[in-house]
């Protein structure tokens, strides 16, 4: 199957019009010993043979009826709605809406996205997304060093391990130095010459930072030090103070909560927001609204293209040239569907679930709740058992929640809980079941 | 070629016009150039009382499809830069070598004129590239 | 009708019922005394939208805008190949797009992972590859900060990377991420890279290496390919090959035989995955032997137990995007890899450039070819000899009005007004006469009835739209 619709005799007339023999002297230009016979791959299969072999690629996966499991990735609901508009080809075959009057659906889309966004986080301007929320922070890295100069970065423990080590990799490219330390620790290390102090809220463990106090800290003694804020699961600003209100100059976060699938991780979404002095130094596409040159209808299109490498080449603030439109297409359908009494809605019931689920196992003996700042859907808890509460987990086909020690060793007996409005009461009992069963198997912990 | 090139000023290479007078120079891209980068949308200005050197960047003028740079035609202080153009970058397109001017500078070294070209000179490399 | 009034956000209504929010069936707390006041927000202005209302708005928007199933996509050095529909089912099936990417009983996917880094080493000759990066720029800056890597592991000093004029924006753009200062090299008469430029930049000996596509953004074939490569190993360099153009040399011939040490492919391109209007895509790089060790974590190895995730080596530059990649595009390339098998792939590389070329020797009539020589998968015209002030944009503008989307145009940059053609290998000649048929009308029309270019598009929702004002005062929410 090639999907190629040409046969051997139309083959023959366009070869005629080229002026070639045969398809071999299209190569001329090649290199006789470059050429290969051909490639070590298996034959091409039809679409049900196709479809046989994933469908066993995928038994291989275990698939849970619920989860308590997210640290960077999250079940939530999406609605129906969500898929069937992505699954319009017009726009999930589309490029780069360049044509913009052939491609008025999408940039109109693309716009309300920014439109959506900038709403939801109260921040004054929203590009059009990013990879992802890890490089959307290493983005807001090189950016604040950019506008600042400087080519120091503070970042705050209690950012995902993960957008760490990213935060990281792109500051080694381009000559940063990240300093990190602890909230408590940020006075000893702020001066004149640090351009941004980035943190997550709610963090890794699931805190909240009231950001309010900190900007307020930062921005007495260093007015031009930035603060940018990340984020893994922003269904929490339905009911969490936006970063608009608390003095952030960048905002990111990963935008896969809306609507997107977990899909192994990828893709999803990231979400790109700043103070609006900042916007020609923004990274990403920006699609603006305007009139026509000799009319009066107004349309959209891409603008302010001068930042982006494809005009600025080595100049630019970043090589990006992609963003990521089919998945902010599904979170504007997703963030429009629930509008603001879901987005409420879902906000709080994720709050009330995660702190059910906490006060639950809080009270059975030996499972102690180590946050001490409020949390969101989120939350750490040291475990008796932690080799049997995942078993009986996985006995009870629930997801178990994430071992922090897969990226913390010294947190051997930790769990990060993760609790969504997908965790019916039903399944929330299971996990306490499993949660009570696992200490009376207390004796065959492992450590 | 249609383009306005007056007789009183100096030019560079690059671009720039410059008006020289007592100890200060006025800076500002030449019709030619103006009209090469297209409908200007954005200029980046230096800051005041900056002190840059010969041929270092002293802004950025920003059309919808291209970038041109401002380099600093003399090594000098920035005195003055024109901030109508923040919200009217367009009197560089109408106006290059009056209300588009960019900015104002104090020379540091009277030798550096010298250099500039005359505007038989500039001309020539306009032709050139055109 | 203004756009205002077209916007989702004056469709709303207070009377919504919400039917995506499970019953809470928890005993629930006062929010006020679990969580302090000044962290709970006030307002949230976001409308209230029936499903109908939002249905039916959407399905509007998708009618006004063009993709690769409403008919040809000739934007050159962007593949906009057709897109297999069942690649989407797989996406969707729940075994892959429900797995968390921190779960165990993950070893389909994983099994995917590995196979399909195998296929893309067989399809390039490289021996090892990483799936993290999530589009092709992001491939790039991951290919140079290998490089970066490799020379600060060996104790040299090497800073600057050389980039042909014809390269596309993101290579010196990416070059600079990884904190490399850029030697921009002019190509030749030809549209190749001048061997003595070269060999002369790689002697003052600060060169980590060069960037190139091949074939160059021009369609061309560089046939000096291997001096190339050679000139820049003899210096110490290292040979990055941007995968932007790998469609026509599919099972015709690969990177590595040319001499190149690391490349980066666009799954988005070569292998089928949808543009989706800009994103997501996938950008795998693919490395030697000898650069496997700086390749970004995690990776997965084969051992004896079976496959393990790799996130522990000291000389890799890191993690580049969090958990595994884009999966569900990887996934959709590994169905149209297996669905084509090798015969299928060397039949796209062959097709794709007998369609550029036929498409080319027919444009060529009445349009200006700068560089007139075979092609492979794409071919620059411009807009020189057009009469009455013609320009490119026009034309392109034109195009729109008879219902197909414009070529590629003021790229590349080394020819003047570019109209950059590649019509893809999914093209039947059907679509490709209908193509040519409209841009032989359109040139007669630039003779005889300037203005009906000069006006365009007079047939699309909406006319030519005001860049200037729009970038000047910029209005990017509502």
């Amino acid at each position: 199957m090639d999907f190629i619709s040409h046969d051997e005799k139309t083959i023959a007339e366009m070869l005629k019009i080229i002026n070639v023999s045969e398809v071999d002297d299209l190569f001329q230009d090649i290199p006789k010993e470059l050429i290969i016979e051909s490639l070590n791959l298996s034959d091409g299969m039809s679409e049900p043979d196709v479809l046989d072999k994933m469908r066993e690629y995928g038994s291989k996966n275990n698939i849970y009826s619920h989860s308590f499991l997210g640290a960077g990735c999250y079940y939530h609901y999406i609605p129906s709605l969500v898929d069937f508009v992505i699954s319009r080809s017009e726009f999930y075959t589309s490029y780069t809406p360049y044509q913009a009057e052939a491609s008025q659906g999408y940039l109109q889309a693309i716009y309300e996205y920014q439109s959506v966004i900038s709403r939801l986080t109260e921040m004054e301007i929203a590009n059009a997304s990013m990879y992802d929320g890890s490089t959307s922070l290493a983005e807001a890295a090189i950016m604040a060093s950019i506008i600042t100069g400087k080519n120091q970065v503070i970042l705050l423990e209690g950012v995902h391990p993960e957008y760490i080590d990213v935060v990281k990799t792109y500051c080694w490219g381009q000559n940063i130095e990240l300093k990190i330390t602890s909230e408590d620790k940020l006075n000893d290390v702020l001066n004149e010459d640090i351009a941004a102090v980035m943190f997550q809220s709610p963090n890794f463990f699931g805190d909240i930072t009231d950001v309010l106090v900190m900007s307020n800290k930062v921005k007495d003694k260093y007015p031009n030090c930035l603060l940018i804020q990340c984020m893994t699961d922003p269904t929490c600003l339905g009911l969490l103070k936006p970063p608009g209100k608390t003095n952030v100059d960048i905002f990111v976060a990963e935008g896969q909560s809306f609507g997107i699938d977990p899909s192994f991780g990828g893709p999803g979404l990231g979400i790109f927001t700043a103070k609006k002095k900042y916007l020609r130094k923004i990274p990403g596409r920006l699609v603006g609204k305007t009139k026509e040159i000799n009319g009066n209808r107004e349309g959209f299109l891409l603008t302010l293209q001068a930042r982006e490498q494809h005009i600025r080449r080595e100049k630019a603030s970043s090589n990006i040239c992609t963003n990521q439109a089919l998945c902010s297409l599904s979170a504007l359908i997703y963030l429009v569907s629930l509008g603001k009494t879901g987005l409420r809605e879902i906000a709080t019931q994720n709050f009330q679930k995660a702190h059910y689920v906490k006060k639950a196992l809080a009270s059975i003996p030996g499972y102690k709740i180590l946050n001490k700042k409020p949390t969101y859907n989120e939350f750490i808890v040291m475990c008796p058992n932690i080799n049997g509460l995942i078993r009986e987990c996985k006995n009870m086909n629930l997801l178990p929640p994430l071992q922090v020690s897969t990226y913390y060793p010294e947190m051997s007996d930790v769990v990060l809980v993760c609790v969504t409005e997908l965790n019916s009461r039903k399944s929330i009992d299971k996990f306490i079941k499993a949660a009570k069963l696992a200490i009376n198997n207390e004796e065959e912990r492992v450590d | 070629m249609d383009y306005e090139f007056p007789e009183n000023l100096k030019y560079t290479k690059t671009h720039e016009w410059v008006r020289i007078k007592d100890k200060t120079a006025t800076v500002g891209i030449t019709d030619f150039a103006q009209h090469q980068l297209g409908d200007i949308v954005y200029i980046e200005l230096p800051e005041k009382g900056a002190n840059l050197e010969k041929q270092s960047s002293a802004g950025e003028i920003e059309s919808v499809k291209a970038v041109g740079e401002l380099s600093m035609p003399l090594s000098g202080k920035i005195i003055e830069v024109n901030s109508t153009l923040v919200d009217n970058p367009e009197n560089v397109n109408s106006s290059p070598y009056g209300s588009g001017w960019i900015l104002k500078l104090e020379y540091t070294n009277e030798l550096e004129i010298d250099d500039l070209l005359s505007v038989e000179d500039y001309k020539r490399i306009a032709e050139e590239e055109n | 009708m203004d756009a205002n009034e077209r916007l989702i956000f004056n469709k709303g209504n207070e009377l919504v019922q919400q039917n995506f929010i499970p019953k809470l069936d928890i005993k629930s707390e006062k929010i006020e005394e679990i969580l302090p006041k000044n962290l709970i927000r006030d307002e949230l202005r976001i409308p209230d939208v029936s499903e109908v209302e939002i249905v039916r708005h959407y399905l509007k928007l998708s009618k006004i805008n063009y993709g690769v199933d409403s008919g040809i996509y000739p934007l050159g050095s962007c593949t906009m190949k057709y897109n297999p529909k069942v690649n989407e089912i797989v996406a969707r099936m729940t075994s892959f797009s429900k797995l968390h990417p921190l779960q165990d009983g993950n070893e389909g996917a994983l099994e995917i992972l590995y196979e399909i880094s195998q296929m893309l080493c067989e399809i390039t000759g490289m021996d090892g590859f990483t799936l993290q990066p999530a589009a092709g720029a992001h491939g790039e800056l991951v290919g140079l900060l290998i490089i970066k890597k490799y020379f600060e592991t060996k104790g040299i000093v090497k800073n600057k990377i050389i980039i042909p004029d014809s390269a596309h924006g993101t290579n010196p753009a990416s070059a600079k991420m990884a904190g490399f200062s850029i030697i921009e090299l002019q190509s030749n008469e030809h549209g190749e890279v001048p061997l003595d430029h070269l060999e002369y930049a790689m002697k003052q000996g600060d060169v980590a290496g060069i960037m190139l596509t091949n074939p160059n953004t021009l369609g061309v074939f560089d046939r000096q390919i291997k001096d190339i490569t050679r000139i820049v190993h003899e210096h110490g360099g290292l040979c990055y090959y941007d995968g932007a153009n790998l469609n026509p040399m599919l099972g015709i011939c690969r990177p590595k035989d040319m001499g190149f040490d690391i490349v980066h492919l666009n799954l988005h391109k070569t292998f089928s995955t949808p543009h989706g209007g800009g994103g997501p895509g996938s950008g795998p790089v693919g490395v030697t032997n000898e650069l496997i060790p700086f390749l970004p974590i995690p990776c997965i190895v084969s051992t004896k137990k079976g496959l393990i995730c790799n996130y522990d080596n000291h000389e890799s530059i890191g993690r580049i995007k969090a958990f595994w990649g884009n999966f569900s595009i990887i996934l959709r390339a590994f169905v149209y890899i297996l669905s084509l098998g090798a015969d299928g792939l060397k039949r796209v590389g062959q097709i794709a450039v007998l369609n550029a070329n036929y498409l080319k020797t027919l444009l060529k009539k009445k349009y200006n070819l700068p560089y007139d020589r075979i092609c492979q998968h794409e071919f620059v015209l411009s807009d020189k000899y057009l009469p009455n002030d013609i320009t490119t944009e026009d034309v392109a503008k034109r195009i729109l009005d008879y219902g197909f989307y414009a070529p590629t145009i003021y790229f590349p940059l080394v020819v003047n007004g570019a109209l950059m053609v590649e019509p893809t290998e999914t093209e039947s000649k059907d679509s490709l006469d209908k193509f040519v048929e409209v841009m032989n009308q359109i040139c007669d029309e630039a003779l005889n009835a300037p203005e009906k270019l000069k006006n365009a598009p007079s047939n699309t929702p909406i006319g030519r739209l005001d860049a200037v004002n729009a970038a000047r005062k910029p209005i990017l929410h509502d």
